[in-house]
């Protein structure tokens, strides 16, 4: 009777949970699902909140986003206040204690790769949607994925440590790819000649940093406004005192503010740009976005 | 052996998280504070509204709560954080405007703990905005229009159902969001209840369901309800339903949105007559529907009809009411709003007009609100 009831009982928790023995992992941005992939194989699902058209800074905490978050075995984030509107109502909605901050099923992989413009000094909203922590849009950078990469591999090894070479090895493989990539993506921006640009919000900076270009100004009057008439003025000014005739606007913005630009100075460019990974169609991978970027750059 | 294959049994389904997950996030901004370096300090936000309005139905009566002219409509100060592994706290104090007075007085509005470490399921404790209907659930500075609808001032009063109570509530393992919520609450609400008896208990209970019509609109429907003892010493109980649809386009969403939000609220107030004609004021229900198109990244139009007396009972009032509003938002933290409204009261000769404008400010860290 005993062995009976045991039976029983193994066959209602036991063969279930090998079942679904596959890690499922959810990130708030699709660059970070497009890298957990490269990292987890086939030995994970993988799913991503935001789509890559979205602004990052402004999804909506859908409720149906909770049920994601509450079926996850981890939960990765930029953080750097990135997310800081919409992730902790989706965490409490999702009713999960794994990927509660300090689990193990929590991670935020931005302030573990050196973030840039860090304020110093007392900060104000006066200065508009300023992330204390420095400049949240690190996986435009090839090599800062590709060290998320590692941390990603590290944390999907903690949780499934059958894998961990596996995780590594493809972690190692997407470093190493992006280190050979980043060396032909260099020589192609050179050659452009191209060494200022402009962009509508900071959110290329770690591009621009990675590949020597200077991002002059931004169409942004501050971090979240909306350009006005006279900081365009403002622009248009220093991009003929400087001669940047780049202006890359990231396509969840709105172009036409650049018409204005490009009437007073028809020598200038200005491309709309993806940023993140599903941002058009066309781009994938984390290799089809950087490539995209270089493209624009080149004017090609 | 029984024992041993238990102990096996346990070590094969409890989460082990704990060891690596204390390394793991060492270098958060939240481990580390941010830069105020007080990590363990509550997130604390005040948000407070300024209201101009002139309406031919409002009072030029500067003591009463809602009057024409210029007055701060309400200071919220809140405070929210994490107690320990277990629970989260929020206490948000609501200063306004006192009944019959000039003065301002300061109410807890919301003081509660909840439940983080529950799998599927969150348990509340203190005194909370009840899960009846969609709009009850709001705090002022949230409302779509500047005033509540006239069916919830009607039925629950100027603060809304918000009352001591327990509630627990949980997602229901169904392939759309599906959560349901049971509260058991003290009938202090001086609109529905007023019960005299501190041994009184009320009830409510919520049903909201929300389905990703595709990636760029969702509906929600929600029923709920509550029931409990009255001041006549008789049952008094409100049935809500909602029906909300949210569109967002996944590209140029940033530029346009629109809502469109409907909410019945039905009434019964066992023993309830007018003091005037001592007719009786039973069935009490009404309906309110509104529009919000975002046009441009800060703007916003909104459209609102309500209409109150479906059912009702011969000493209610018919009463319907249109809203106009454009409202324009600098930032997420700021916000000025205009609104005017058409109002038909059965119970006066003419029809009325009014006319707003409000101010709304949020400063400190407050929390994001609900979907």
């Amino acid at each position: 009777m005993n062995k009976l009831f045991f039976l029983i009982l193994s066959c209602l928790f036991v063969f279930p949970n090998l079942a679904v023995a596959k890690l499922h992992v959810v990130t708030t941005l699709t660059d970070l699902a497009a890298i957990t992939k490269e990292v987890a194989g086939d030995e994970a699902t993988v799913e991503s909140i935001a789509k890559g058209t979205q602004d990052p800074h402004y999804i909506e905490a859908k409720p149906s986003f909770m049920l994601k978050v509450n079926h996850a075995d981890l939960l990765i984030s930029i953080g750097l206040e990135l997310e800081v509107g919409w992730l902790p109502s989706l965490v409490r909605g999702g009713r999960n204690p794994k990927i509660k901050q300090g689990e193990l099923g929590f991670l935020e992989v931005g302030p573990l790769v050196n973030p840039l413009e860090v304020p110093t000094g007392s900060i104000s909203r006066a200065e508009g949607d300023v992330h204390p922590d420095g400049n949240p849009h690190v996986t435009l950078d090839p090599i800062r994925a590709g060290e998320i990469a590692g941390i990603i591999a590290d944390r999907l090894s903690a949780l499934d440590a059958s894998h961990e070479a596996l995780f590594h090895g493809n972690a190692k493989k997407f470093q190493d790819r992006m280190k050979q990539k980043i060396v032909v993506w260099k020589e192609r921006i050179a050659k452009s000649g191209v060494k200022k640009a402009i962009s509508y919000h900071k959110t290329l900076t770690y591009f621009f940093d990675r590949f020597g270009i200077k991002n002059s100004a931004i169409l942004e009057p501050k971090p979240g406004i909306p350009p006005t008439s006279a900081h365009v003025m403002d622009v248009i000014a220093l991009m003929k005192q400087e001669k940047i005739s780049l202006i890359m606007v990231e396509n969840m913005f709105d172009p036409t503010v650049t018409n204005k630009i490009i009437n007073d100075i028809p020598a200038a460019r200005a491309v709309t740009v993806p940023v993140a990974v599903g941002g058009e169609e066309k781009i994938h991978s984390m290799d089809d976005l950087y490539e995209s970027l270089v493209k624009a750059v080149e004017g090609k | 052996m029984v024992r041993v294959y238990l102990v096996l049994l346990l070590s094969i389904f409890l989460p082990a998280h704990s060891a690596l997950a204390e390394e793991g996030d060492a270098s958060s901004p939240a481990s580390r504070g941010g830069p105020s370096g007080k990590p363990f300090n509550p997130d604390t936000s005040v948000n407070f509204l300024g209201l101009g309005q002139y309406g031919s139905a409002i009072s030029n009566d500067r003591t009463q709560t809602t009057h024409n002219g210029l007055t701060l409509q309400e200071a919220e100060m809140q405070f929210t954080s994490d107690v320990d592994v277990y629970f989260r706290a929020v206490a948000l104090f609501s200063v306004s405007q006192k009944a019959n007075s000039t003065d301002y007085g300061i109410d807890p509005e919301e003081v509660y703990l909840e439940t983080i470490s529950l799998p599927n399921i969150t348990i509340r404790a203190g005194k909370f905005k009840m899960a009846l209907g969609k709009h009850n659930q709001l705090h002022t500075h949230a409302f779509p229009f500047i005033d509540a609808p006239l069916i919830n001032q009607l039925l629950l009063g100027s603060e809304g159902l918000n009352e001591s109570g327990i509630s627990a509530d949980a997602l229901i393992p169904l392939p759309w969001y599906s959560e349901f919520t049971l509260q058991g609450i003290s009938l202090a609400n001086d609109t529905l209840y007023t019960s005299r008896s501190s041994g009184d208990f009320g009830g409510v209970a919520h049903l909201k369901n929300l389905w990703d019509l595709n990636d760029s609109l969702t509906m929600e429907f929600g029923l709920s309800g509550t029931a409990g003892n009255n001041q006549y010493g008789k049952n008094s109980s409100v049935l809500a339903s909602d029906l909300t649809f949210k569109w967002r386009p996944t590209v140029g969403g940033k530029y346009r949105a629109l809502i469109w939000s409907t909410e019945y609220l039905d009434g019964q107030r066992q023993g309830m007559v007018s003091t005037t004609t001592g007719e009786s004021q039973q069935k009490l229900g009404g309906i309110a529907s509104w529009v919000q198109y975002q046009f441009a990244q800060r703007w916003y139009g909104q459209g609102r009809y309500e209409y109150v007396g479906l059912p009702r009972s011969p000493g209610v009032s018919i009463q319907s009411k249109e809203s106009a509003l454009l409202g324009f938002f600098p930032s997420e933290f700021s916000g000025i709003r205009v609104q005017y409204d058409l109002i038909q009261n059965q119970a006066r000769p003419q029809t009325d007009h009014a006319i707003a404008l409000q101010y709304n400010v949020t400063i400190g860290a407050h929390p994001a609100h609900a979907y």
